[in-house]
């Protein structure tokens, strides 16, 4: 915390902020608003999860030059949303995860999310993104052997992972909408982001086939040659 | 005195979550319009009247959202007409309505949130949680144009040796793949050198600290209470009045509680207006005395 100075008060804040007032804020808001419970328990939780996550990252010794290098993807992640149609973005979460662990996986897709989202239009979908961008890239970290191994687990594990987070991201904005999740209105969420969710499996698809390869020398190069 | 957006970013943040929050968890179809209200016009205030094809945009999200839920939804008792044996019923229309003012308004009330924090304010907010993350942070936001920069000299250099044609899709694509292999090397090898610079002069030895324009002016103090108390007597007196959208549309009667709850949220929504209004006032008067 910037304003506080004290390093103890600012232990104390770290875990009383994710594991007491959010919860206790949700409890209330579901006291208060009945018909918005479903979106206000999942939206505390999408909340807990990334304060505990980032809380955790300073504790642990990351070091800077993997902090810059995820600095670098997250970089290449906003800079890649500006490329029309096709997104770049889960496809370099993917590879950095795979490349420099899951931990800094899940960062390169929490921050691209929230970072690029000023460019993009900052919602109340933005926990949700960064918990589903920064839960892919975790993932992809822990199946890194498989996924190296593979070119065409890869490719489908990127066309898998991009409707998973097509379908997920419907699933709230069904629960924006209305009370709880009724399949009628899922369904036609589905269909009406039904070009979204094929172009997110796709870009992902291609970008992984292509980039894959490449980027991943690249990332291991820069490992090699100055151990990171 | 500062107007409502050069506010420290905490008492701004803290007061757009106040206000979408409310509009945002409530059906209440009052609070609903005056948060549509009071953020578009909060919006139009910070951006003027330009980009209306934006606002055109949301107009027809507004009219969609509005539409969806009775093509899907029949509960409801009074039946307007029907559509392929299904009723259309204006009980599902009302709902539709208040989800889209509802949309709309937290939408607007975004806009205008990603319009105040610019990166200095980001960085300040969430830096907060850690020092490491507002490293990355700072680091990353920095790299956005630099790479726009680079890739636009890597383009154009390969252009001048020949290497970049532009007469199909594929040799476009080619082109491309190139120029972003090019940078992504430069892009890693550029971020080991700026780490190792950073720690040769000593990074991470010491404690971090900051530094930000940012204080807590007591006006600051006075806009983050202000926020989350009117935020508070408005959600206390929202939870007074009862909405009931099916099987009939049901307002339980205005009490005391649901109005004082209607002006605080009346109140909040103005506060950045009043704000600004006032700093431009005293503007006014002080050049004019000059």
């Amino acid at each position: 915390m910037i304003l506080i100075k004290s390093s103890r008060l600012r232990a104390v804040l770290r875990w009383l902020i994710p594991l007491a007032a959010i919860p206790l804020l949700v409890a209330a808001g579901v006291a208060l608003f009945p018909q918005k419970q479903h979106l206000l328990v999942s939206l505390g939780v999408a909340v807990l999860a990334l304060v505990l996550f980032l809380c955790g990252f300073e504790r642990r010794q990351t070091g800077s030059r993997r902090m810059v290098l995820a600095a670098v993807i997250i970089a290449l992640c906003i800079a890649g949303r500006f490329i029309p149609l096709v997104k770049p973005v889960t496809a370099l979460t993917i590879l950095a995860g795979m490349y420099l662990g899951g931990e800094t996986g899940f960062l390169v897709g929490a921050l691209s999310a929230v970072l690029s989202n000023f460019y993009f239009g900052q919602g109340p979908w933005t926990p949700f993104q960064m918990l589903a961008w920064g839960m892919i890239g975790l993932s992809a970290g822990w199946l890194c052997r498989p996924l190296k191994k593979s070119r065409l687990l890869l490719a489908f594990y990127g066309l898998l992972t991009g409707v998973a987070y097509s379908l997920m991201m419907d699933v709230w904005t069904v629960l924006w909408y209305d009370s709880g999740l009724r399949w009628e209105l899922y369904r036609s969420a589905v269909v009406a982001a039904l070009p979204h969710t094929a172009l997110y499996g796709v870009s992902n698809l291609l970008f992984l086939w292509l980039l894959a390869k490449p980027v991943g020398r690249k990332l291991d190069r820069v490992k090699l040659k100055y151990g990171v | 005195m500062q107007g409502f957006t050069e506010r420290n970013p905490i008492s701004v943040a803290v007061y757009f979550l106040a206000a979408a929050g409310v509009a945002m968890f409530s059906m209440d179809p009052v609070l609903l319009a005056v948060s549509l209200c009071g953020a578009v016009g909060l919006f139009l205030l910070l951006d003027g009247l330009g980009s209306l094809r934006s606002h055109l945009w949301m107009l027809g999200l507004f009219l969609l959202s509005a539409v969806i839920n009775p093509l899907t939804y029949h509960n409801g008792r009074t039946v307007l007409l029907v559509v392929n044996h299904n009723p259309i019923t204006l009980e599902a229309c009302l709902y539709g309505l208040a989800a889209a003012g509802m949309i709309v308004a937290t939408l607007y009330w975004f806009r205008s949130f990603s319009r105040i924090m610019t990166g200095d304010r980001l960085l300040y907010l969430l830096g907060g949680l850690s020092p490491g993350l507002a490293l990355v942070i700072s680091m990353a936001l920095r790299y956005v144009p630099l790479y726009g920069r680079q890739w636009r000299r890597v383009e154009e250099t390969q252009r001048t040796l020949g290497l970049y044609r532009e007469e199909n899709a594929v040799d476009t694509l080619r082109g491309k793949a190139r120029v972003f292999s090019a940078m992504t090397t430069w892009a890693l090898e550029n971020g080991v050198i700026t780490a190792d610079s950073m720690a040769a002069r000593g990074y991470g030895t010491g404690r971090r600290t900051h530094f930000t324009l940012f204080r807590f002016r007591a006006d600051d103090i006075l806009l983050l209470v202000l926020s989350l108390v009117l935020a508070g007597v408005s959600l206390w007196g929202a939870a007074g009045r009862t909405v009931q959208y099916y099987p009939v549309f049901c307002l339980s009667p205005l009490t005391g509680r649901a109005l004082a709850g209607y002006l605080a949220y009346g109140a909040l929504v103005l506060l950045p207006l009043i704000l600004q209004t006032k700093e431009a006032i005293a503007w006014h008067f002080w050049s004019w005395k000059k």
